[in-house]
């Protein structure tokens, strides 16, 4: 295996073991895996950034972004989630962070951008919807939390998972925090991709099926800011509204994957 | 031979009535502790070292360390009999049941409610007070510091203590699920039933801002300069429900006083943000239907008892992983107290003296070199002759100690002094202590 394929099996391999041990953290409240969990997934970034130097692009291909991405989320949440009731919520971000991952890797290579679409706004245009991709992600994150912790508060199952997780408040504000973040970066993702497109295929209509799934999770991202502020929409309402809207948006990424 | 003993009752033996005519309040332990230990007191004829005394509302004891068992235990009993006659229900221990037995009353796995934290600081006022008394010697000290050790090795390695059990701490666990944090938030309580009071107090111990609200004015203010919060009439309901986030309903009316209409409402005003709902009373004083409004997380009676159902048959699951940590100290401490013991101290100084000696020896010898069989022999014999010469007077006092077991306080002295413990645990893996003990020890000789 080359050098480059070994990085790539590490950091996969890091990845799982990370996802299994924030599993066990919140599924059965293993202790003693729990302490080791946060340092297999900040070393599964490392070995991750080792691997994207030794692969040296190439960059501007969605399968090179979607690798950024699960980067970006593994940071991001090595960093921010610190306290241990939020640093459950690795149990449903690792999962996702090794799939896009491993996405990234199903065909390294392919789908390179050819010269004429270059441009200096794809560097920007990456980078925004990236940022804003692992904000979503983690918010996310806390919005399944929210979800399933209100589940088991009504129905009584306080036991377990739900002494785990954070406060429903904690994961209100968090998810909030995340969105609100992240939606002025889709907003400039999605106007950036637009006047690139325009100005490339001048003509052609600007929607694809990708483009209107982008277009949906950003309205989805709004109605959840404006509905919080005008009526006062929070928790359970807000919570899906988010899941929902970052499903829209991994459709787009979906959508780039099959066309490239 | 000297050993520890307990002598008392509990709940699990005897009924409070007779509880409470035996316990001691704890300004009285002290002097309770020096009438019993006097020359003429019942343990003054047993020729017991040291006592305890334990009393709370659920149990009784004396913990003691006497020569002959036995007798400790008898005068322990006689204690009881002088105090109340027709005392029944008491059990006694001794040896290495007496020390599981403390070592389970402190990781409250004999508790009424098992985890309970009450029952540690209550443990601690009794040592502290042990010692204010001068009835507390080596050995109680160590058995009774090894509880405590013991109860936070089960209490950090076990869920004994995980899940509110009772129904005011239930309703604040769940508050801090649903808000963080308590601090600061509103709690408003409607109606003054008992249970209610209770929760409401314990919101305010917790930092929340409490709002009293009942159909008699006066006690809601009553209730209200308690616990530091206000108290306002019935009719600022729909105001003060808009402003809550928690709100306990314990009042004794037929019907639901928070109505599906009113809350509907108050709902709206307050901008669906979130509300804790605690109906505490019996019948009902919140219509369920509330239960299913959006951010409104509406908790009655039987989910309440459900939730401390299932929290204490955690525990008690629990129990059993506690009860095992609790061998393995029963087991340590009787490795302790064996070392106590006069032989295994004669023979740890010697071989303490005799391996420096030795050692000092060998390396002397190797310096000088070139020294033949007879000079060598010459050597070993003096260094022998130097240790059991040294050793002699050491020797000849601490077997001189009372009924040959040896005077307890000469040899833990010697076993100090020269740190014969310290040179055991490198050989014998049975006397564990605990990491952090050894620490203890280590910096305390810094």
């Amino acid at each position: 295996m080359s050098a480059v394929g070994s990085w790539f099996a590490l950091t996969a391999l890091l990845y799982a073991a990370s996802s299994c041990f924030y599993l066990a953290m919140l599924l059965r409240g293993a202790a003693v895996v729990g302490r080791y969990s946060r340092g297999v997934l900040a070393f599964a970034a490392a070995s991750h950034a080792a691997f994207l130097l030794q692969s040296g692009g190439p960059w501007g291909t969605i399968h090179s972004a979607l690798s950024l991405l699960s980067l970006g989320v593994a940071l991001a949440f090595v960093v921010f989630a610190r306290r241990p009731s939020v640093e459950m919520l690795g149990a449903f971000l690792t999962p996702l962070i090794l799939v896009f991952f491993l996405g990234s890797g199903l065909q390294q290579g392919v789908g390179q951008v050819s010269d004429e679409v270059r441009s200096v706004l794809l560097p920007v245009h990456i980078t925004v919807n990236v940022l804003g991709f692992v904000a979503f992600a983690l918010a996310f994150g806390a919005a399944l939390g929210y979800v399933l912790q209100e589940r088991l508060l009504r129905r009584r199952r306080l036991t377990g998972v739900f002494e785990r997780l954070p406060s429903l408040d904690a994961l209100d504000a968090l998810g909030l925090r995340a969105v609100v973040i992240g939606f002025p970066l889709l907003t400039l993702g999605i106007v950036t991709g637009a006047f690139w497109a325009a100005r490339l295929r001048p003509g052609v209509p600007l929607i694809s099926p990708a483009q209107a799934f982008a277009v949906i999770s950003w309205v989805l991202f709004a109605v959840v800011l404006l509905t919080r502020v005008s009526v006062g929409w929070r928790g359970r309402r807000a919570a899906i509204g988010t899941i929902m809207g970052f499903v829209c948006a991994l459709a787009v990424l979906v959508g780039y994957m099959v066309r490239a | 031979m000297t050993d520890l003993t307990v002598v008392g009752l509990s709940h699990h033996t005897a009924p409070l009535a007779l509880r409470e005519r035996l316990s001691v309040s704890t300004s009285q332990v002290e002097r309770e502790l020096k009438t019993l230990m006097a020359a003429n007191g019942p343990f003054g004829d047993a020729q017991v070292g040291e006592s305890l005394l334990l009393s709370t509302c659920n149990r009784v004891e004396i913990y003691a360390e006497g020569p002959d068992a036995g007798a400790t235990i008898r005068s322990a009993r006689e204690y009881f009999r002088t105090r109340v006659p027709e005392v029944a229900g008491l059990y006694e221990h001794r040896g290495a049941e007496a020390a599981r037995h403390a070592f389970r009353v402190a990781s409250s796995l004999d508790s009424m409610v098992i985890g309970e934290p009450q029952i540690l600081g209550q443990m601690k006022d009794a040592v502290d007070a042990a010692r204010r008394a001068g009835t507390l010697g080596t050995f109680l000290d160590r058995c009774f510091t090894r509880a405590f050790a013991v109860a936070k090795k089960v209490r950090t390695e076990t869920r004994i203590a995980s899940g509110a059990v009772s129904i005011p701490s239930i309703a604040c666990e769940l508050a801090r699920k649903i808000f963080g944090d308590v601090r600061g938030r509103r709690a408003l309580l409607v109606g003054a039933g008992e249970m209610g009071e209770q929760a409401a107090e314990r919101f305010a111990q917790l930092g929340a801002r409490l709002t009293v609200m009942n159909r008699s004015g006066e006690r809601a203010a009553t209730l209200a300069q308690k616990v530091g919060g206000e108290h306002r009439g019935f009719e600022h309901l729909p105001t003060e429900l808009t402003n809550a986030d928690v709100v306990l309903t314990s009042t004794s009316s037929d019907r639901f006083v928070l109505t599906s209409a009113l809350m509907k409402g108050v709902v709206r005003s307050r901008r669906r943000r979130p509300l804790f709902v605690i109906d505490i009373a019996v019948p009902r004083n919140v219509d369920p239907r509330v239960g299913g409004f959006d951010n409104v997380f509406l908790y009655d009676v039987d989910d309440l008892d459900q939730v401390a159902a299932d929290n204490l048959a955690v525990r008690r699951e629990e129990a059993v992983a506690a009860e095992a940590i609790v061998e393995t100290e029963v087991m340590a401490f009787e490795s302790w107290k064996r070392s106590l013991s006069l032989a295994p101290t004669i023979v740890a100084l010697r071989n303490r003296f005799s391996d420096v000696v030795r050692a000092e020896l060998e390396r002397t010898m190797e310096r000088l070199g070139g020294l033949n069989d007879r000079d060598r022999v010459a050597l070993e014999r003096m260094s022998d002759a130097m240790v059991n010469k040294l050793l002699h007077q050491p020797l000849s006092e601490l077997k001189r100690g009372a009924g040959g077991d040896g005077d307890r306080q000469l040899i833990e002295a010697a076993r100090r002094l020269f740190a014969l413990d310290e040179a055991r645990e490198h050989n014998d893996a049975s006397l564990e202590e605990p990491r952090s003990a050894q620490l203890a020890a280590q910096g305390k000789r810094k």
